[in-house]
């Protein structure tokens, strides 16, 4: 028959323990800036260890990886070979779209990287919770000239901004977080709207904007509008058009957009080192 | 004491960067364990209310650098779970199976999964409460239990703790 031990004083330092989370959050949510640099003291001082074991275990996670993703790496390999002769076949009937596309280029004004310094960083680690898995680590930060909130990007266009920047790592908000909102231009139109993202592997969402008469069709490219208070500069592409869905009530078109950024397997990302007007 | 606590922060040091660089790339179904957790419960079983309730708090806030959700979160959580397994703990055997060990365990981090989902969604956190709740809530918990047996040996080892039987701990605290 077991008998209960008495641990006299839990309660309290339960009590105590509960007071100080509570405080904590509170402070944190307000973003108390002593929190905020413990916050960042507590990852220097775990850094050392984390960059030893990452020398180990980087392997293991590639080799667990591939093992994993097997069967999807055969389908992707197979409806990329589909694609191409797909793509082979109609070569011909789109070599046009070449010409439109600088056409397009010149019309917005659409330059390299739109004459922005850029910062090349490496992309040391993935989402490291269960519950927000929208998130990059990447290690550059503030002294490399990088703030909060600078427009990060991929093979292919926009995948995020930056958030919560440290001295040596930043971490990187992506684009499918369903609390992330961007204005999007429609390439070759005027129209203007907001997109949202809409969880892992999902399509994100433009839901109010564009009128049903407007000329975005399934595969227009959507870019970063650059307008007024927008965080992001104007003409990255962030994402093609892969549903239209009228909505006779509202006379409306949603939109459902796949990003065109490569934001699976990455190992590096330019930081582009923009600032919308009055933050700098 | 002064060992236990060297002990204590030696085990959630070597959890913390097995969560983050190993366990983050090892998923099932897109789910990690959650270790850190696990040592909170793994240390109410050892250390008690007290001991559990320590070292949840301490875990969860080294958790916390690293997470978006605001530093706190998941220190409260871990503490009460550390709380709670700590007064379950003090009605069981030292004898008890390994398999009511690692049942309570995954039960145990059920309840600190939801728990800390429900505190997120008091306080509004985003994306906390999504469509793959129900997934997260499974595969971590079966996930996080078969990592409990090495995790216990852990703990055990912190808190000072001898083995006794094939079965079980004497959990007195030195």
């Amino acid at each position: 028959m077991a008998v209960p031990r008495r641990y006299s004083g839990s309660r309290f330092t339960l009590a105590i323990l509960v007071l100080t989370s509570v405080t904590l959050i509170s402070l944190d949510a307000r973003g108390y800036a002593p929190v905020d640099n413990l916050k960042k003291a507590g990852i220097i001082i775990v850094q050392p260890f984390r960059s030893l074991t990452r020398i180990v275990f980087d392997p293991v996670g590639d080799a667990w990886e591939s093992l994993t993703n097997g069967d999807e790496l055969e389908r992707e390999n197979a409806l990329l070979r589909t694609q191409l002769d797909e793509l082979l076949d109609y070569r011909i009937a789109n070599e046009g779209a070449v010409n439109d596309l600088a056409a397009l280029r010149t019309q917005l004004d659409l330059q390299g990287l739109g004459g922005h310094d850029t910062v090349v960083a490496e992309v040391t680690a993935g989402s490291v919770s269960n519950f927000d898995p929208y998130v990059l680590e990447i290690n550059k930060g503030t002294q490399s000239g990088i703030r909060e909130g600078m427009p990060v990007i991929s093979t292919g266009g926009l995948i995020g901004r930056i958030e919560n920047p440290g001295l040596r790592d930043s971490r990187v908000r992506l684009v499918t977080d369903p609390t992330v909102n961007i204005g999007v231009l429609a390439i070759g139109t005027k129209e203007i709207g907001i997109l949202t993202g809409n969880g892992v592997d999902q399509p994100m969402r433009v839901v109010d904007g564009i009128p049903i008469s407007a000329a975005v069709e399934v595969g227009s490219i959507l870019v970063t509008s650059g307008l007024d208070r927008s965080p992001y500069p104007e003409g990255f592409a962030v994402g093609s058009v892969v549903e239209v869905i009228p909505d006779e009530v509202n006379l409306e078109k949603e939109l459902l957009v796949e990003p065109t950024g490569e934001m699976n397997n990455l190992d590096f990302v330019t930081v582009i080192l923009y600032q919308p007007p009055g933050m700098d | 004491m002064v060992v236990a606590a060297i002990k204590n922060g030696i085990a959630i040091l070597v959890l913390l960067v097995l969560q983050l660089e190993l366990f983050s790339s090892l998923r099932f179904f897109g789910v990690m364990p959650e270790l850190l957790l696990a040592a909170a419960i793994a240390a109410g079983w050892y250390g008690g209310p007290i001991g559990g309730a320590v070292v949840g708090f301490s875990s969860g806030l080294f958790y916390d650098l690293y997470l978006a959700t605001p530093l706190g979160l998941n220190a409260l959580t871990y503490a009460i779970v550390g709380y709670l397994l700590g007064q379950i703990a003090t009605f069981l055997s030292d004898e008890a199976e390994w398999i009511i060990r690692i049942t309570i365990s995954v039960v145990a981090v059920t309840i600190g999964l939801l728990l800390f989902v429900t505190f997120g969604e008091l306080i509004a956190e985003p994306n906390l409460y999504n469509r793959s709740f129900g997934k997260i809530l499974v595969v971590a918990s079966l996930y996080t239990g078969l990592l409990m047996v090495p995790i216990h040996y852990m703990m055990a080892w912190a808190f000072d703790a001898t083995r006794l039987f094939s079965s079980g701990f004497d959990r007195r605290l030195r």
